[in-house]
């Protein structure tokens, strides 16, 4: 019975979606999984795109200079399956969200790929794994 | 850091299994896409239209993310890989059982088998699979990597395929007005251009005329301008059976069968796709790349 309410918990979160992945890059081609970088800002901006979804933060430097960083995720699908949205993802207008993340392994300045995105009212979103 | 994960989440976790409990006690509908739920749907009545099985719907395969398991908790939070199960909660249930293949297929090989010249083109190809393959770019993956189609829209002349892919909405025309010759003058495309033909309860359709842009499936499995691609489409009650063949013979030894899908009706109406905007494969820096085939 244990199984089945955790079977049920699990398909409850599942939304229905039809669309198909294409084969696609490695993300360990482009980002450094070995490494992780902590950010905190705003997202200013979310890209619902495919193949990946991407988030722009504006990060605020120790000298008061915002630099804002792009940040790729999952697949829309994916997000859907999790009940997420663009505007879930946003965050409320001018939230500081805590972002960790792989940076990009060819040397791009502020291009990373999301592991989690933290909120501040505590909700957590882990998107690729630990 | 597993502390603290578990910290986080086993609380949550236990919150939502009680909030779910009452349901679960009530809910009785197999998993999505498992093997009792596709057992109960081909045991329904077969929908006719005009003598032939009517292909109409809107049919789900799980969409090639079948491994995706999110996790959502009430305070918000959502996990959608890599998730850490909760201290002390149930082990995982497993994915749903893989749908069974239809009886007439044969096990699809991984991978076409090339002739012995063709080898190593394939190898060179999967090798820079990142810079040639235009499926990475946002195009029409062409046939048979699309996969199934999304939505039947079937009249007595012509049957309708609907994709909302990963790269794109894309449809095709079938008609199946007993036409025996293919569109002149058409120029050759990602998706070809098809004839459709019932065979008995099965609908056929056979398309040429592609553009040789695509590739079968992933790691440079490419084709000529010849391949020409057959389908079957056979509706078992609520359920259709799928399957694609490719026939290219200048440089396959034999003809492929890709994977098998067996779809079920549902009521979750396509949706637009997302615009497709590769923005990674500049940064990527070797041409790792991992295998989804369809």
């Amino acid at each position: 019975m244990r199984h089945r309410l955790l079977g049920v918990m699990l398909a409850a979160a599942v939304l229905a979606t039809a669309s198909v992945l294409s084969a696609h890059h490695s993300v360990a081609g482009q980002f450094d999984l070995s490494k992780q970088v902590t950010l905190k800002g705003v997202v200013s901006k979310v890209d619902w795109v495919n193949p990946h979804i991407y988030l722009h933060l504006d990060v605020k430097g120790d000298d008061g200079r915002v630099v804002t960083w792009s940040l790729g995720t999952v697949p829309t699908a994916m997000a859907r399956r999790g009940g997420l949205t663009r505007e879930s993802i946003a965050g409320a207008s001018g939230e500081v969200v805590t972002v960790e993340c792989n940076p990009a392994r060819n040397g791009t300045e502020h291009l990373g790929w999301v592991k989690t995105i933290t909120y501040a009212d505590g909700r957590r979103y882990e998107l690729s794994g630990r | 850091m597993t502390h603290r994960l578990i910290r986080r989440w086993l609380p949550a976790a236990a919150c939502a299994a009680a909030i779910v409990a009452p349901a679960a006690l009530t809910a009785q509908a197999p998993p999505r896409g498992s093997a009792e739920l596709l057992a109960q749907l081909s045991a329904k009545a077969t929908p006719r239209l005009s003598g032939k099985p009517d292909l109409n719907g809107t049919w789900d395969h799980l969409g090639g993310i079948e491994f995706i398991r999110p996790t959502k908790l009430p305070d918000g939070s959502v996990c959608i890989r890599g998730c850490a199960p909760p201290a002390g909660a149930p082990r995982p249930v497993p994915a749903p059982a893989a749908a069974p293949r239809p009886a007439a297929a044969p096990p699809a090989p991984l991978f076409p088998k090339y002739k012995p010249e063709f080898l190593a083109k394939v190898k060179d190809l999967s090798a820079r699979q990142v810079e040639t393959d235009s499926g990475l770019r946002c195009m029409a993956p062409g046939l048979p990597r699309l996969g199934p189609p999304g939505k039947i829209i079937q009249t007595a002349k012509e049957v309708v395929f609907l994709y909302d892919d990963v790269n794109g909405a894309f449809f095709r025309i079938i008609p199946v007005d007993g036409r025996k010759t293919y569109r002149k003058d058409m120029p050759a495309s990602y998706l070809g251009d098809s004839i459709g033909r019932f065979e008995g309860d099965t609908l056929v359709v056979e398309t040429t005329n592609f553009n040789d842009d695509t590739w079968l499936t992933d790691n440079g499995a490419f084709h000529t301008t010849d391949l020409k691609v057959v389908e079957r489409l056979r509706r078992v009650g609520d359920t259709i059976e799928y399957t694609a063949t490719s026939h290219d013979p200048a440089v396959l030894v034999e003809p492929w069968n890709s994977k098998p899908y067996t779809m079920w009706i549902t009521s979750q109406e396509l949706e637009e796709p997302a615009r497709c905007e590769d923005r990674d494969l500049d940064h990527v820096v070797d041409g790792t790349h991992h295998d989804n085939p369809r």
